[in-house]
């Protein structure tokens, strides 16, 4: 199972294992983003995420973007080198 | 950046050699049937193959000039071009003038002399009558990558503004924008990027395989606008790109992922990266073969060859020391060895047929050369044998078949008139024999001329005037050396120019050659060779203290010589072996061994082709793997020895040459027509 | 962990020639020598960037990119197509089958090494 989704209490947990790419967003978007409306909480654990591109950069991008318009509080539990490599990479302030 | 490529070249020069093979092979066939489209695929793809390599490497000269011969390939393809024989013959010559490009400038890494030069210009002009007539000449020459260029002449560091629009099938396209942005980082240093994610559509109508991201990348590089835009080559069609050279850094959006981040700088941090590994694919090449240095090879098989010595020693001991769990021990390793051996050697087997096809365009060059229709049939192509003697049996063929063209087959008028067809034949045919391998030249001509030989043979004092010869005894004294000479202009003649060459070329490969003709329906020549140079079955057989090996599959059959036909034989020099005459050497005699025999002789009936003779010994010693070892000069006037070997218990062993014993043999009863069995005569 | 690149052309310099290219950059290389070859070569293991040739026996490069274009698990994988300077149509032929990529032959080892790392780093 490339995505597993745990609800306790106010929490939504959320956790990828695999990748995060072309490969894999479509099934993903499928499982989770019917599950997170009216969630209080959405914790996205990352840390199995083996590889990730962009279409897992969009992914995670929608996620924020449904998070924030449905007053969810979101946070990221653990995130893989890939994942931190790849929002390294599109997110660099000037300095 | 510097990258060996060495080996790579040597690759290359081996594939464009097959390709080359291919090439030819395919206009012949092209050439019978002008409509075969994979001939022309092959031929097309041969071309392309080889141009597209040797620019790899930076041969213009070769890319230059194929690329021509690809073009006319092209057109040929594509039916612009009609096959006639005229197109044939160029481009059979254009694939000669390309093994000679390969052959000079890969191999070598010299220029073309002068006048392969101006055979190419003269190539050229009969190429470019079926080029395409708004052709220019190509020079083959090719455009450097622009940005390696621009990045060398403007080493200026600017700082770029680089704006992204990512169409909607970029993902599905297999291509990553993230890569881009990674490449873009192998330019220079990015200082900045914005990730732009408002295009992304409400969910209801968003595709996660879709992608609408955009970013803003501000990168401080040496590179050219040209080089960045080179970056986006391969998304250019569905993505907008803006490269500008700014002089600071402009405003600044809102990034997604901020937060993201910076959770995560709290958060775990596990780097588990839990894909399989991949599982090691061997690297295979051309399907499931392996190229193998033949030197290695080679190396591989002397080292077997030393093992079955030692194997043998080992089994040799073991047998004297009464051990039976020991015995048992090496009779398994002897049989692995034997195993090993028999894989090793199959390993230099290559089949005769490549060297076969390479003559389809010798005959189709020299028939036309003379005006002759020649055709040419090959069979057991698949017949192998070993790498060293499929290398050096070529020349003879070639002068057979040479000869069987030149001199052999009849002009068409003189066929027709001699109630034949036409066209003359010519055949190849190959196959396994009794431990050796037989190559046969056979042509429909008109037979050789048995009274001009033997007048000549005699002339040359190479017969007894008075001997009796059979038709083949006659026939295969041109083979002898100092038949032929200049002076010798007959119909004949070509047949003898050379052959004493043949002969003796096919008798350092430890073969024999013969020949059939009947007047006015054709020649045979039967070229006889053994399997494999390195190691023989043998059977070793004693004299006095010494040992001898004979090949095994020459070996007929052991017979005990009593007193009676022992005292019978010395007087008459042969056997009545069940009613048949058998010749005998007596070997103790042979190689002047003194003492006097042992009170027990054995008889070892050797054959080759279709020679049989006794050899008397006094031992018969049994089987033995026997790995032949050169003679030293010192023994190369030694008649009747091929070579040499040791044993396993270090002693070292003669390996007799019997068709050399053979036709010593055939060769004193010859001269004596009163001795009661007359074998042919196979000159030596 | 080096990402595979499978190489697939029947000329085995050219093969050798990119694997040592990409070898030298850090890319792990499976070579095949046509369509065919290349097909089965992807199953088994992960292959993460496709180079091919157009013209080869057994299968062309075109077919080639048709039938991966038709697996699930290689459908977005980026293909690089080796073109000719003749084949102009080939190349628009290889993008409409899926291949956006491409290198004209012939090429140097460098220009080879830029157009797969602006698809997928080592």
């Amino acid at each position: 199972m490339p995505i597993t989704i745990e609800t306790l209490d106010d929490s939504t947990c959320v956790s990828i294992d695999g990748e995060l790419t072309i490969y894999t967003v479509a099934e993903l978007a499928g499982e989770l983003l019917p599950r997170m409306s009216g969630a209080p909480r959405l914790m996205l654990d990352l840390s199995q995420v083996t590889e990730m591109d962009g279409a897992g950069l969009q992914l995670l991008a929608v996620i924020q973007r449904e998070a924030d318009s449905a007053g969810t509080a979101l946070s990221v539990t653990g995130q893989s080198v890939a994942v931190t490599q790849a929002l390294e990479l599109c997110r660099k302030a000037a300095s | 950046m510097s990258i060996n490529l060495d080996q790579a070249l040597q690759t290359f020069i081996v594939e464009a050699h097959e390709l080359l093979q291919v090439m030819e092979q395919s206009l012949l066939q092209l050439e019978t049937e002008p409509a075969d489209q994979d001939a022309i695929g092959a031929i097309f793809r041969a071309a392309h193959t080889i141009k597209g390599s040797a620019g790899l490497f930076g041969l213009n000269p070769v890319v230059s000039f194929t690329h021509i011969v690809e073009d006319v390939l092209d057109r040929l393809r594509d039916g612009s071009v009609a096959v006639d024989s005229r197109l044939i013959a160029v481009l059979l010559k254009c694939g000669d003038h390309m093994l000679e490009l390969i052959n000079v400038v890969a191999s070598r890494g010299e220029p073309l002399q002068p006048a392969a030069l101006e055979r190419e210009a003269a190539l050229r002009e009969a190429l470019s009558t079926y080029q395409a007539p708004h052709h220019t000449p190509d020079t083959g020459a090719q455009h450097t990558e622009a940005g390696a260029a621009d990045r060398a002449n403007a080493p200026a560091e600017v700082l770029w503004h680089i704006s992204l629009r990512f169409g909607v099938d970029v993902f599905r396209n297999g291509m990553d924008p993230l890569s881009f942005l990674r490449y873009l980082e192998t330019l220079g240093q990015i200082t900045q990027v914005t990730t732009l994610t408002d295009s992304i559509p409400a969910l209801d109508s968003w595709d996660p395989e879709s992608c609408y991201l955009g970013f803003e990348i501000e990168l401080r590089s040496t590179a050219s606008h040209a080089t960045l835009n080179e970056v986006f080559d391969f998304v250019r069609d569905d993505c907008d790109v803006h490269i500008d050279a700014i002089d600071e850094a402009s405003d600044s959006a809102v990034s997604i992922g901020s937060e993201l981040v910076a959770q995560a700088e709290q958060g775990p941090l596990t780097a588990s990266v839990q894909r399989l590994p991949a599982a090691s694919e061997p690297k295979t090449r051309d399907g499931n073969y392996v190229r193998v240095n033949a030197d290695k090879l080679d190396e591989l098989i002397n080292l077997v060859g030393e093992l079955v010595i030692a194997s043998a020693g080992a089994s040799l001991l073991a047998r004297s020391c009464n051990n039976d769990p020991l015995q048992e021990a090496t009779s398994t390793v002897s049989g692995l060895v034997e195993e090993i051996l028999d894989g090793a050697l199959h390993l230099r087997m290559i089949p005769i047929g490549d060297t076969f096809n390479r003559f389809r365009r010798v005959v189709r060059d020299i028939s036309q050369e003379l005006g002759k229709d020649i055709e040419l049939t090959i069979s057991g192509a698949e017949t192998e044998l070993d790498k060293t003697v499929v290398e050096k049996i070529g020349d003879p063929l070639m002068h057979l078949l040479r000869n069987a063209m030149d001199h052999g087959i009849e002009s068409a008028d003189a066929r027709r008139a001699a109630g034949k067809a036409g066209k003359g034949h010519l055949s190849l045919n190959a196959y396994h024999d009794s431990g050796s391998i037989v190559i046969e030249i056979a042509d429909d001509g008109n037979g050789l001329n048995r009274e001009r030989i033997l007048e000549k043979a005699q002339e040359r004092g190479l017969v007894a005037s008075g001997a009796v010869l059979s038709d083949q005894e006659i026939y295969n004294l041109i083979f002898e050396p100092g038949f032929s000479t200049a002076e010798a202009v007959t119909n004949l003649s070509g047949r003898g120019v050379g052959m004493d060459v043949v002969k003796r070329n096919i008798t350092l490969l430890r073969g024999t050659v013969d020949l059939d003709s009947r007047p006015g329906q054709g020649t045979v020549v039967r070229i006889r060779l053994p399997l494999t140079l390195a190691i023989i079955n043998g059977f070793l057989v004693g004299i006095d203290t010494s040992t001898y090996v004979i090949p095994l599959d020459m070996v007929q059959e052991c017979i005990e010589l009593d007193e009676h036909q022992r005292q019978s034989s010395r007087e008459k020099g042969y056997l009545d072996l069940r009613g048949e005459v058998l010749p005998l050497v007596d070997l103790r005699e042979h190689f002047s061994h003194e003492g006097s025999a042992g009170r027990r002789q054995n008889v070892v009936v050797v054959r080759y082709a279709e020679h049989k003779a006794g050899l008397v010994v006094d031992d018969l010693l049994g089987e033995f793997q026997t790995v032949i070892k050169p003679l030293g000069k010192l023994f190369g006037a030694l008649r009747g020895i091929s070579g040499s070997t040791i044993l396993g218990s270090g002693a070292v062993a003669l390996i007799l040459d019997v068709p050399a014993l053979l036709n010593q043999i055939v060769q004193l009863e010859a001269r004596t027509p009163q001795a009661p069995y007359s074998p042919t005569v196979v000159a030596r | 962990m080096a990402k595979n690149v499978l190489v697939v052309d029947d000329s085995s310099s050219v093969r050798q020639v990119v694997g040592i290219a990409l070898k030298s950059a850090g890319y792990d290389v499976i070579e095949a020598c046509d369509g065919k070859d290349a097909l089965g070569k992807l199953t088994g293991q992960k292959v993460h960037l496709i180079i091919s040739d157009v013209n080869m026996p057994n299968m062309d490069g075109i077919t080639f990119v048709k039938e991966v274009k038709k697996l699930a698990s290689y459908k977005f994988t980026p293909i690089i197509m080796l073109t000719t300077e003749s084949q102009e149509s080939k190349k628009a032929e290889g993008q409409a089958a899926g291949a956006k990529a491409w290198v004209v032959k012939p090429f140097q080892p460098a220009q080879m090494l830029a157009a797969v790392s602006k698809l997928i780093l080592p």
